[in-house]
């Protein structure tokens, strides 16, 4: 098992693409952080757009409302919907099959490889956020979602924490886009698909009326951070959250181990 | 077989998750925004803004608990269900500030928009809140906090009605009044959001001479017209209306119209 997930992360550092994501995961964050910062009219439409031009706290977390949209799906599918389709897209599923590990051991490397991309990532992508909006905004006192004043330390403490929630629901994307992978051994379905059908859940999850398909949606606990900037918190969202996740997660692996297991490899 | 069956129990796995999430949370499968839990985080979210304003302006005079905020919510007029996410909230809301005494109907009005993942924009009355911006201690231009301000909800906070309710508001929207061929007047007034609508008596005079009085009756968040049936004196250059509400509240004062 190691020495097969071993090959993946060989496969996967040499990938430019997978370089790309996360070099755009850590630079990224500082233009957006500039731009927003110079705004002379604060982006209100947003929750925490209001205090964004001139608090750190706030600006990390419209960032992050933004990056829930559709940022974080693409970042995960772009590593997670192309793992099992390139080595169709290559011609080497026989080469890799033919190699001393079973099929299963194989599936569960990749799934490995691309899950702990997506957690770094992610990571990458909040400790960079974070930091461009301290270092060039400020740490200034934040005013949370019930207008009670957060003082900087504990803003800092629940921001981390709210980046770290969407960690759940990037890994139910991550199986969708290995799902993807192996349904349609296509990289560009695999990286398309689950950004497209996260922002169709999106468009579900805001429509008035259809309110219990919402809380199974796994765009759902993108937005369970708002519980902890509330006083007093609330944690439900959260944990719902986190089981939709998994059992999004769990449903998509199965499938994708399923088809995978399944498969003729002979024919090409 | 065993993988199709395999794949079945996975696609199943999900929906009976999908929908017992749903059901769990959404009480039997309607929205999470009701009209009691608004009640119940808009007092609470604009107080904390409103002592964040005083503190600006230098006061420390009020807290949150001192202020007693309270509010009674309405999607969209009577005749639709307080329940659902959009931009067609108002919340009546009462507070007690000493420097800031209330109108007499005794509120403000609010205007929300509120989303499906329990969140909210609130916007409040300039005439009790100020405007756009505040000039703080310091003599700086500042947002002012209670103008426009976001909150959000817990979805499994308490869903009891929360009781508080607050009449309606008759005002006079003619800006003056036309008489008819037959000399009739008639004069248009809209009945606010409120709890019962509004109802009662209003008498007209013109030149010292009564137009008689009309009783009105009508649901809240509805224009009517009332026309007074004796003819108004040629002469006549005002009329004046003196409300008597037996629901909801009527201008405090005689209202006088100019003939038009």
């Amino acid at each position: 098992m190691i020495a097969a997930v071993r090959w993946e992360l060989r496969k996967l550092r040499a990938q430019l693409r997978a370089k790309a994501v996360l070099l755009a995961a850590l630079v990224g964050p500082v233009p957006i952080v500039l731009v927003i910062h110079g705004q002379s009219r604060p982006p209100k439409d947003s929750l925490f757009g209001r205090f964004a031009t001139d608090n750190g706290f706030a600006l990390s977390l419209l960032v992050l409302g933004f990056a829930a949209q559709w940022v974080l799906p693409l970042l995960t599918a772009i590593v997670a919907g192309d793992i099992f389709a390139s080595e169709d897209q290559h011609g080497t599923w026989k080469t890799v099959l033919t190699r001393s590990t079973s099929r299963s051991r194989l599936f569960w490397a990749k799934v490995l490889v691309a899950a702990g991309f997506a957690v770094v990532t992610v990571a990458v992508l909040a400790a960079a956020t974070v930091l461009a909006s301290l270092v060039i905004v400020g740490r200034q006192p934040l005013v949370g979602l019930s207008g009670q004043t957060i003082d900087p330390s504990s803003a800092l403490r629940l921001v981390a924490a709210s980046w770290a929630t969407t960690l759940p629901p990037v890994l139910g994307f991550t199986g969708l886009a290995v799902l993807l992978s192996v349904w349609s051994r296509n990289p560009a379905v695999g990286i398309a698909a689950p950004v497209v059908l996260g922002m169709v859940m999106q468009l579900v999850g805001a429509l008035g009326g259809l309110d219990p398909a919402r809380q199974g949606l796994l765009t759902t606990p993108f937005d369970a951070w708002h519980g902890l900037m509330t006083s007093p918190r609330f944690t439900g969202p959260l944990t719902q959250g986190l089981a939709v996740s998994a059992v999004w997660s769990v449903a998509a692996l199965a499938a994708a181990y399923v088809l995978f297991r399944r498969r003729d490899i002979t024919g090409g | 077989m065993r993988r199709t069956i395999l794949t079945l129990l996975a696609v199943l796995l999900v929906v009976v998750a999908a929908g017992g999430a749903g059901l769990a949370s959404g009480r039997g499968g309607d929205s999470t925004v009701t009209r009691a839990r608004l009640e119940r985080s808009l007092p609470q979210v604009f107080a904390n803004n409103y002592v964040r304003m005083t503190h600006l302006l230098g006061r420390h005079d009020v807290t949150p608990a001192s202020l007693h905020a309270q509010a009674m919510c309405d999607k969209h007029g009577p005749d639709v269900a307080d329940v659902g996410p959009g931009g067609d909230w108002t919340c009546l809301m009462s507070w007690t500030d000493p420097e800031v005494p209330m109108p007499p109907e005794g509120y403000g009005k609010f205007e929300l928009n509120v989303h499906a993942n329990d969140c909210y924009t609130a916007g409040g009355p300039s005439k009790l809140v100020g405007f756009l911006t505040i000039t703080d201690q310091r003599g700086n231009d500042v947002d002012n906090p209670v103008f426009e301000f976001d909150g959000c909800f817990d979805p499994s906070s308490s869903n009891e009605a929360t009781g508080v309710l607050f009449p309606s508001l008759l005002s006079v929207t003619s800006p003056s009044v036309a008489p008819d061929p037959r000399g009739r007047i008639g004069v248009q007034v809209t009945c606010g959001t409120g709890s019962d609508g509004c109802a009662g008596t209003v008498s007209a005079s013109a030149d010292g001479s009564s137009l008689g009085a009309q009783p009105f009756s009508m649901k809240e968040e509805a224009p009517d017209t009332i026309v007074f049936d004796r003819p108004l004196p040629a002469a006549a250059t005002e009329v004046t209306l003196t409300f008597t509400a037996t629901t909801g509240v009527g201008p405090p004062k005689p209202v006088t119209l100019p003939v038009s």
